[in-house]
């Protein structure tokens, strides 16, 4: 039997020199789950793109059916019967679910959209693939697992036979992941073929029928079902055996560093992101939030950063009520932060890497006197910590925007690292940073801790998040719902329960936690 | 990139849109000229026949450069605040209120009347800024408001309070000789504005490459929500872009009627000059010192033009044509200049496409 | 002060405020449908200013419909010209259209040189034609009102009864068609109409197209019936103030057409003011619509960050 789809060869070479694939084949069967696992930065996310024709191989072929074909656009690829569902949603905030799904092939009477053959026949595929969404829901008011499945029904309204699924678990807490997993079942079940792209491997063995393997932009292996292992499979990513492991706070009385007291604060819309928010942070320690995407954790970090106001409540930090003052002097009262986009908050992207070092420090002596820059001193400040982080660029005077993901990200880890802060916000620091920059960022964080720094954590990686933290907390719609003084026992499926909101720890073994 | 390499492609640049200029002017003029070569010959030779028409050059591009300057302390800040003519309007008002007043008798008139101009054109340059800043009214769209609201104020005191009976109401009397702008070369409009024009690009060029104030303002220009993280205001950085924009624009009116051009305030002085300095600002891709070279080049261009309206059958106004174009070109090639660029006008291969963001 | 009341409550001040919002009208809703898609245009000034002249040359030689054809193509090239530079060659949009703008300025002082034989100031010497005026005066019998609507909408232009038909068509377009709900989704998320398939540029390049064709049509009306004749910068801010009337209606066909009336009543009041006081200098009434514009823009904008 021919397979359904076949890559061979695929080679792609970025302009700016990026080896992403290096002669991938890859060859998925009919109706089965197809698991694509490797590190950050090994191609997979290259590999799907080519597939879904959003990039263009420079050599290789791929065939469909056993047929040849080309996919100059996502367009094109659609229309071969591929659908892809990215990390990053493309849905139009105000549209209803059924709006959303139609949006491009629309059922029209006449002139008009014909919104309610449009909302049953959504309803219909939303039935019949178990993916239960209410169909005349504005998307932004759905939480994340559920605009998911609108993302899913948009390719299958498509008729997508083939659909590829980029990390889809990273966003969604554990049980979720098991209702996805449900229709994922019911669509192979039904005829369609599903690549699976992931790192989370208990999932990936769970879920899929074939498992291939990259790194560095090599296929490595492909490896049936009953043969995968854990162990075997990590192996295969990495290529050596490791694990990254950060050594934890030393036990002992830390002082109280950062004082967070009743704190609500709005979203974008008006409503609640965070309510009554109480936590003690303590000199040398970082303490881990854990929250599905979109449960306050974006908008505490940027209430804290000083880019969104504080509705009620205070913070304070080193005996400083920094509650509503302006950013500079959050800084200058001891806070950094490590922003979540690195691109669009993190970094000015056409100004020099000094410049960019500099930005946080321009009422300092060293660098500004009576309001004029010392050139020399913001250049030399520059290359010394390119030196420190290793950071692989031409030199101080190269735009940061020419830079890869990860030096990019160590530029900015750098820079809020330089000010010894008292309190650092970090979220996702190592979100599409390679394996080594990964290694070292988590090091560095493990060393600004070790040098007394209160350090709140967020990730979407709860691996990440057990191995980095001292303390948890988790948070659902805003609140805090559980909290753990000890993280060594922790388990992603115990936070999962939280993380959803299915439970929720008593008022005294929370508050114990939290001081 | 090194320095030189930075002058180098610059220089490339604005060498580019020099050429794109001369043949935009060479075809249309072979289009609307009954005599082409004739006018193409006015055109391209007349800013140097003469001292006097030489010396109209120089004048020229001193206030362009000024006007290039005003645009290119906005454009880094990445706001599109467009109010240059309205603060023109503004400081020429002042400062020929000063001049007319018992002060234009002394040479106090020339400081004071500079002085007073940028503090006028500053107001009108914060307005739109605080209005942005506080208000989120959009700036493009408040600032040319602005500039029709000045011109006809500037013209409601001309009426009343300056002009001559004379002259039917459009212009004031000649201003006393003490509060005119030294001329450097006689009979010619080459005068103090050009020294002021130059200490404006060196002032500005200080401003945005030595000190915090310039660093914040391209920063906030590159990104601002970068900006507002790194704990710089960019509010406070947004207004001060715009008044210090405005100020420039202010004294660009006071260089106006006090230099050796006008000498008196008349209706409508600024003859919409204020705009190209649009073209200015982004052929020196907002680079203060290349906007002196950039004025130079098109002031030449724009005193052919206007000698070739005067002296043939092509009217001056075909330079507009010129100027849209090479805007058009320019602000295409923003990212890739050179060969990049050209392959892109001749239909693009996809290696030389831009790449998605 | 009771003159001035007693001119806005008549039925000729009305018909002076629809007769001043047409061009404005046309252009906003122009604007509006380029806005919508993520390309602010500026050039809406330029547009106009082509549009007029185009329509007055082509006039004086075809019948007056085919004048307003040709101010209508011609702003459309325009629309395409931006889009070409803007989404091709990836020129910023306000630059693009200030270009445009300033070849409006120069270039239609050109044309009118060569078009009226060495006149850069009026086409006077032109024999342009005008649009014709609908003739509703049989509004007269009805009983009471009948001859003070006949004051109201009798003998405007075509073009008038075209913006109002436009300020509906626009909005059932935006509202209830699929090509309507693809160019909303461009304009709240590219990116998820890219995904969808459908090209955000594409939808752009329409926008401007549109927004330079009625551009056009609102320099038409300007220069073929509120004027008959082309002047040099005839248009003298109106593109401008319909960027504004946008802004201030919120991306709605409705609230844009509002404020286009807005500003169009303000416009007729400066026209009506030196009649009643005559002591007031025309250069404060002359500066009205754009005063009152930009405050128009500040209070809207500030409730909206309020909100």
């Amino acid at each position: 039997m021919t397979p359904f789809l076949e890559a061979i060869g695929i080679d792609k070479t970025y302009p700016g020199g990026v080896h992403a694939n290096k002669s991938v084949d890859l060859t998925v069967s009919h109706s089965e789950v197809h698991a694509i696992v490797g590190e950050n930065g090994a191609g997979k996310s290259t590999l799907m793109k080519i597939l879904f024709g959003v990039e263009q191989p420079n050599a290789g072929e791929i065939r469909l059916d056993g047929t040849p074909i080309h996919l100059p656009s996502p367009r094109a690829a659609i229309a071969a019967g591929i659908g892809m569902v990215f990390q990053h949603f493309s849905l139009v905030p105000s549209f209803t679910v059924a709006e959303n799904v139609v949006l491009g092939v629309e059922p029209r009477s006449g002139l008009r959209l014909d919104r309610k053959r449009a909302a049953e026949t959504v309803q219909a595929l939303a039935d019949r693939f178990r993916l239960p969404v209410d169909v005349e829901a504005p998307v932004e008011r759905l939480p994340v697992g559920q605009q998911q499945r609108v993302e899913i029904l948009k390719a299958l309204y498509r008729d997508a036979k083939l659909l590829i699924l980029d990390e889809p678990t990273a966003v969604l807490a554990p049980q979720e992941v098991v209702e996805l997993f449900a229709a994922i079942r019911s669509l192979t079940e039904q005829g369609r073929t599903i690549l699976f792209i992931a790192h989370k491997l208990p999932e990936v063995i769970e879920i899929s029928d074939t498992i291939s393997v990259m790194r560095a932009g090599h296929m490595v292996g492909r490896v049936p079902k009953a043969e995968a292992t854990e162990a075997g499979l990590a192996r295969m990513m990495v290529g050596r055996d490791v694990a990254l492991k950060v050594t934890r706070a030393k036990p002992g009385e830390r002082k109280h560093l950062c004082r967070i007291s009743g704190l609500t604060i709005k979203n974008d819309r008006g409503l609640d992101a965070i309510s009554g928010m109480d936590i003690v942070l303590r000199a040398g320690e970082i303490v881990g939030i854990a929250a599905v995407e979109g449960n306050g954790q974006s908008e505490l970090f940027d209430a804290i950063g000083g880019l969104r106001p504080v509705e009620t409540g205070s913070v304070e930090l080193g005996g400083i009520d920094i509650t509503a003052v302006p950013v500079d002097q959050r800084r200058d009262a001891g806070m950094a932060h490590i922003p979540e986009d690195r691109i669009a908050t993190g970094s000015a992207g056409g100004a020099t890497v000094a410049e960019n070092f500099v930005a946080t420090e321009l009422e300092d002596e060293r660098f500004v006197r009576h309001g004029l820059l010392d050139l020399g001193a913001i250049r030399a400040h520059a290359v010394e910590l390119i030196d420190h982080f290793s950071v692989r660029v031409n030199g101080p005077d190269a735009a940061i925007g020419t830079l890869s993901g990860g030096n990019m990200q160590k530029v900015v880890v750098a820079r809020e690292l330089s000010s010894n802060p008292k309190l650092l916000l970090v979220s996702h620091p190592t979100r599409g940073v390679d394996l080594g920059a990964t290694e070292f960022i988590w090091q560095r964080l493990a060393v600004a801790r070790d040098a007394g720094s209160a350090i709140l954590l967020t990730s979407a990686d709860l691996s990440e998040l057990l191995s980095l933290s001292d303390r948890m907390i988790v948070l659902y719609r805003g609140r805090i719902v559980a909290a753990f003084a000890d993280t060594t026992e922790l388990t992603p499926e115990t936070l999962g329960s939280y993380m959803l909101g299915f439970a929720e720890q008593p008022e005294n073994e929370r508050r114990a936690a939290l001081s | 990139m090194t320095n030189g390499k930075l002058i180098f492609d610059e220089t490339r640049r604005i060498l580019f849109a020099a050429a794109v200029a001369l043949l935009m002017a060479l075809v249309i003029i072979f289009i609307a000229s009954k005599t082409p070569f004739e006018t193409f010959n006015t055109f391209i030779a007349g800013p140097l026949s003469s001292k006097r028409t030489i010396g109209n050059w120089i004048d020229d591009s001193a206030k362009l450069a000024l006007a290039g300057l005003a645009f290119s302390l906005v454009f880094q800040a990445r706001q599109f605040a467009l109010g240059v003519q309205g603060q023109v309007y503004a400081g020429g008002t002042i400062a020929a209120a000063i001049a007319l007043s018992p002060l234009g008798m002394s040479w106090v008139s020339i400081p004071l009347g500079a002085l007073a101009a940028m503090l006028a054109g500053a107001f009108l340059g914060f307005i739109p800024g605080y209005a942005k800043a506080k208000l989120n009214a959009n700036e493009i769209v408040s600032s040319l408001m602005l500039n029709y609201i000045a011109y006809d104020v500037a013209n409601l005191i001309l009426r009343l309070y300056l002009a001559s009976p004379k002259s039917g109401l459009t212009a004031s009397e000649g201003f006393p000789r003490s509060a005119v702008y030294p001329a450097f070369v006689q009979h010619t409009r080459i005068d103090l504005g050009v020294i002021l024009a130059l200490g404006s690009v060196a002032i500005v060029w200080f401003l945005l490459y030595r000190t915090a104030w310039g660093l914040r303002l391209r920063l906030t220009g590159h990104n601002a929500r970068f900006a507002a993280y790194s704990g710089i205001r960019s509010n406070f950085i947004m207004v001060s872009a715009m008044t210090a924009s405005g100020a420039i624009g202010g004294l660009l009116g006071a260089l106006y009627v006090q230099g050796q051009g006008f000498g008196k305030i008349v209706v409508g002085f600024e003859g919409g000059l204020s705009f190209e300095g649009i073209l200015i600002a982004i052929v020196a891709r907002n680079r203060p010192l290349a906007i002196p070279f950039v004025a130079l080049g098109y002031g030449y261009l724009r005193q052919g033009a206007a000698l070739m309206g005067y002296r043939t059958d092509v009217p001056a106004e075909v330079i507009g044509i010129v100027q849209g174009i090479v805007i058009l070109l320019v602000a295409s090639s923003f990212t890739l200049p050179g060969r990049a660029f050209l392959n892109r006008i001749m239909g693009g291969s996809a290696a030389a496409r831009a790449p998605s963001t | 002060m009771n003159a001035i009341i007693e001119t806005i409550l008549s039925a000729a001040f009305v018909a002076a405020v629809i007769r001043t919002t047409t061009p404005v009208l046309f252009a906003s809703l122009g604007g509006l449908l380029s806005d919508l898609v993520g390309s602010l245009n500026v050039a809406l000034e330029g547009m106009m200013l082509i549009g007029a002249l185009t329509s007055v040359i082509v006039s004086a030689y075809a019948p007056w419909y085919v004048g307003v054809l040709a101010g209508i193509a011609v702003g459309g090239m325009l629309g395409a010209l931006m889009a070409l530079f803007h989404l091709r060659f990836k020129a910023d949009v306000i630059l693009v259209g200030f270009a445009v703008n300033i070849v409006a300025a120069g270039g239609t002082v050109t044309v009118l040189n060569y078009a009226t034989g060495g006149d850069k100031g009026t086409s006077i010497n032109l024999p342009s034609k005008a649009i014709p005026a609908l003739d509703l005066s049989f509004l007269n019998a009805i009983p009471g009102i009948g001859p003070v609507l006949t004051q109201m909408f009798s003998g405007h232009s075509y073009l008038t009864w075209l913006a109002a038909f436009l300020v509906f068509a626009i909005w059932y377009f935006l509202y209830r068609t699929p090509e309507g709900l693809r160019f909303r989704a461009v304009g709240e998320y590219p990116a998820a109409a890219e995904a969808a398939g459908i090209s955000p540029n594409r939808l752009r390049t329409y926008g401007l197209i549109a927004s330079g064709a009625l551009a056009g049509l609102g320099g038409a009306q300007l220069a073929m019936f509120n004027f008959v004749g082309f002047t040099r910068d005839m248009t003298a801010g109106r593109g401008f103030i319909a960027l504004g009337a946008v802004l201030l209606g919120r991306r709605h066909p409705v609230g844009t057409a509002i404020a286009a009336v807005l500003f169009g009543a303000f416009e007729a009041l400066s026209i009506a003011l030196p009649g009643i006081l005559p002591q007031v200098p025309g250069e404060v009434i002359h500066s009205i619509p754009f005063v009152v514009t930009v405050l128009a823009l500040m209070l809207s904008s500030r409730r909206r960050i309020a909100a």
